[in-house]
């Protein structure tokens, strides 16, 4: 078993400041492309470079697009985020597609994902309505006049009839209908 | 943290005392009740790291019931260290030296020996009579049901009801009543 996770970050979805309801700012700060001017490896990422990337920064004026040409060496994107996270990603062997989607989901996340280890699946900032339970919700109102210790409360729930109360029963039963009997005549 | 959520916090997690009366129940029995008090299982906010057992106060364990012959076969094992130092110890003695110390130990045994017994069992208040402290059955606010119904004796029935209890069969002429 592997013990990576507690390394990781650990957080709860959410969203900065709310963003997104009225305005929305980009939450990436600032892109680094490092990549060979040469080599096979950068092949997809110079394809980027030289086709979109231009419109890349314009779309998005709020990121800092810097480029970073480096010999013999794997091409590497690095994102930084406005909340102080930094991603990397080794993109050897990427095709030009690929690292276009990278470039897409770092401008549309607002941190590092990646790095991050969700403690819940799911997150609220109004966990209950009711308001959290506390040991006298769902007590039975009785209990409140009752001096303790109690027979009657300390008596298993499920108490049924013997068979010594069911005698007695039949006895008083069979005593009213000899008395009515008597009456009749 | 605001002023109400601290009070709610308080809310949540407060102790609450019950009361458990051991006349004529298995100890043993008892002991998968009483634990799941004492570590707060009874909640929906238990958690094994969270701490909100409650407390439990025992009555009556003088009067505690073992089922068929424990009392004789049941033996309770003690080793004070030094050679020769083993004992074994019946549970009927056991019981004559001190009336807690059986369901003490069935509680103990019946929870997973980690860090956590032994303050959990710091919650467990067991008195051999129903003579419990005034300032100690004043937290109580709840009372454990017990696991099996207390049977009833022939001489604790009022006069009235045995006399008056419907005879069923004759006895042969020749049956001697004691």
């Amino acid at each position: 078993m592997s013990n990576k996770h507690l390394f990781l970050k650990a957080g709860l979805i959410n969203t900065p400041l709310q963003n997104g309801v009225g305005r929305y700012v980009c939450q990436l700060q600032r892109v680094v492309l490092k990549f060979c001017k040469n080599n096979g490896s950068s092949r997809g990422m110079r394809d980027f470079i030289e086709s979109e990337l231009v419109n890349y920064a314009k779309e998005n004026p709020g990121v800092v697009v810097y480029l970073k040409p480096r010999r013999h060496r794997t091409a590497v994107i690095k994102a930084e985020y406005l909340n102080g996270d930094a991603q990397w990603i080794s993109c050897r062997n990427f095709t030009q597609e690929e690292i276009s989607k990278w470039m897409n989901l770092l401008k549309t996340q607002s941190n590092n994902n990646t790095g991050t280890r969700l403690k819940k699946l799911w997150h609220t900032d109004h966990p209950s309505i009711q308001g959290p339970w506390t040991p006298y919700t769902f007590r039975d109102p009785k209990l409140n006049l009752v001096e303790f210790p109690n027979t009657e409360w300390s008596q298993p729930a499920d108490m049924t009839n013997t068979s010594q109360d069911d005698l007695v029963e039949l006895f008083k039963k069979q005593k009213i209908e000899e008395l009515n009997k008597n009456r009749a005549k | 943290m605001s002023a109400l959520k601290r009070v709610q916090q308080w809310a949540t997690f407060a102790r609450i005392w019950h009361v458990y009366d051991a006349a004529w129940q298995n100890p043993f029995e008892s002991a998968q009740v009483l634990k799941k008090y004492l570590k707060g299982m009874h909640k929906p906010i238990y958690h094994p790291m969270n701490d909100c057992g409650d407390h439990v106060i025992v009555l009556n364990s003088a009067e505690i019931a073992l089922p068929g012959d424990e009392w004789k076969k049941r033996v309770y094992f003690h080793h004070t260290g030094y050679p020769g130092g083993a004992s074994w110890t019946l549970a009927w003695e056991l019981h004559n030296k001190d009336p807690t110390m059986v369901l003490r130990k069935a509680v103990y045994n019946s929870m997973k020996g980690n860090l956590q017994r032994r303050y959990t069992m710091e919650r467990l208040h067991i008195f051999p009579d129903a003579n419990v402290p005034k300032e100690l059955m004043g937290n109580v606010s709840n009372q454990i049901r017990q696991v099996r119904p207390i049977p009833k004796r022939l001489d604790h029935y009022p006069e009235e009801d045995v006399t008056q209890f419907p005879k069923v069969i004759d006895y042969p002429k020749d049956y001697v009543v004691k």
